[in-house]
């Protein structure tokens, strides 16, 4: 019996140390730091900086699909002609696209609808100035006819 | 009471009269205003163009052997294009957007330029600086000037396209396509579009 006591007792703290090992284990966070102002700021920089520099390269990157994309097209006449052109022209060719400094009007130029391509539309010519014009006249003279029978009808109640 | 009763009548008549003749007074105004914001911008374009002559002649050279600085910024003149059968004579411009096309036929970005191989596309306005354009035919003479020199085309083909169709293509050789709207004598957007296509001579 007091050996079965034993046994037991040993075998309780075998137990008892393996769970309390596991408890170790397991509750392990300590509650987190509170960070100074000062680093709290340095760190908020440095978040702001990296977003920065994310920011930049994606612009690079934009403005050079652009840039190659307007000279993949290179449809556009060189702004200054050299001598080797002859009197009719020499064909523009798309190797040679005329160096542009001014980034800004490729990227205005492919933004714009109506470019050239094969198989594009013809421009869009319609205006409706005419119709403005025309809608205008056609008012005036129904204005003018709604004042000359109100004058008569003026006179008839006169009489 | 009937008296009382008809004059509020006349006086409403009359207001409203008034007010159609001042909007339609308006609407003439803005279309005027248009013409003639146009015309200026016709004759600014013109007076560059003869500024690019004079600067060419000055140079002692031809258009496309330098001493003229050449411009492909919208707006600028790029070439002078004639028809002398139906007296049509216009400086065109670069772009052909609202602002380029109020000064004169328009350029489209993308195509060569009179002369070069390829397909050379200039539009314009029905109602303005093509309207001599319903009368041309077949065989008929157009001549432009630009820095790749000067062109005399034939025409060789007319035809009529649907707003929305694909219709300008792109040719190897050198192919001049003057667009505009059809019919010539439509009132408000037109909605179909005449393509004249000519061919060196």
């Amino acid at each position: 019996m007091h050996n079965l006591g034993r046994a037991a007792l040993a075998a309780m703290m075998i137990v008892g140390a393996g769970t309390a090992s596991a408890q170790i284990t397991t509750v392990v966070a300590p509650p987190p730091r509170k960070n100074e102002p000062a680093q709290q700021a340095a760190a908020q920089q440095r978040e702001r900086v990296v977003q920065d520099s994310v920011a930049r390269v994606t612009m690079t990157g934009m403005k050079e699909w652009v840039d190659s994309a307007s000279a993949a097209l290179a449809v556009r006449p060189d702004t200054v002609p050299t001598t080797a052109d002859t009197a009719l022209g020499t064909p523009r060719t798309a190797t040679a696209p005329a160096p542009k400094s001014d980034s800004s009007a490729s990227a205005r130029t492919s933004e714009r609808p109506s470019e050239f391509r094969d198989g594009s539309r013809a421009p869009n010519t319609a205006t409706p100035i005419p119709a403005i014009g025309l809608a205008g006249v056609l008012m005036i003279l129904m204005g003018v006819a709604m004042k000359r029978r109100e004058r008569t009808a003026r006179a008839r109640v006169r009489r | 009471m009937i008296g009382r009763l008809t004059r509020q009548r006349l006086e409403a008549r009359s207001a409203a009269s008034t007010a159609v003749i001042v909007c339609g007074a308006l609407l003439l105004i803005a279309s005027a205003t248009s013409v003639a914001r146009g015309a200026i911008a016709r004759d600014a374009a013109r007076a560059r163009w003869a500024e690019l002559e004079a600067e060419r002649a000055v140079a002692g050279a031809k258009l496309s052997t330098g001493g003229t600085r050449w411009s492909d910024a919208r707006g600028t003149p790029v070439a002078r294009m004639t028809i002398p059968r139906l007296g049509l004579d216009e400086v065109v411009v670069e772009g052909v957007g609202d602002d380029e096309l109020r000064a004169g036929p328009g350029h489209m970005i993308g195509s060569v330029l009179p002369g070069d191989s390829g397909t050379s596309v200039i539009s314009a306005h029905r109602d303005r600086h093509f309207h001599a354009l319903g009368g041309i035919a077949m065989g008929d003479t157009v001549v432009t000037e630009s820095m790749r020199g000067r062109v005399v085309w034939t025409v060789s083909r007319i035809r009529v396209v649907r707003a929305e169709d694909s219709a300008l293509n792109a040719r190897p050789t050198p192919t001049l396509m003057l667009t505009t709207c059809w019919p010539i004598r439509y009132v408000g957007p037109a909605p179909d579009r005449l393509i004249v296509e000519a061919v060196p001579k």
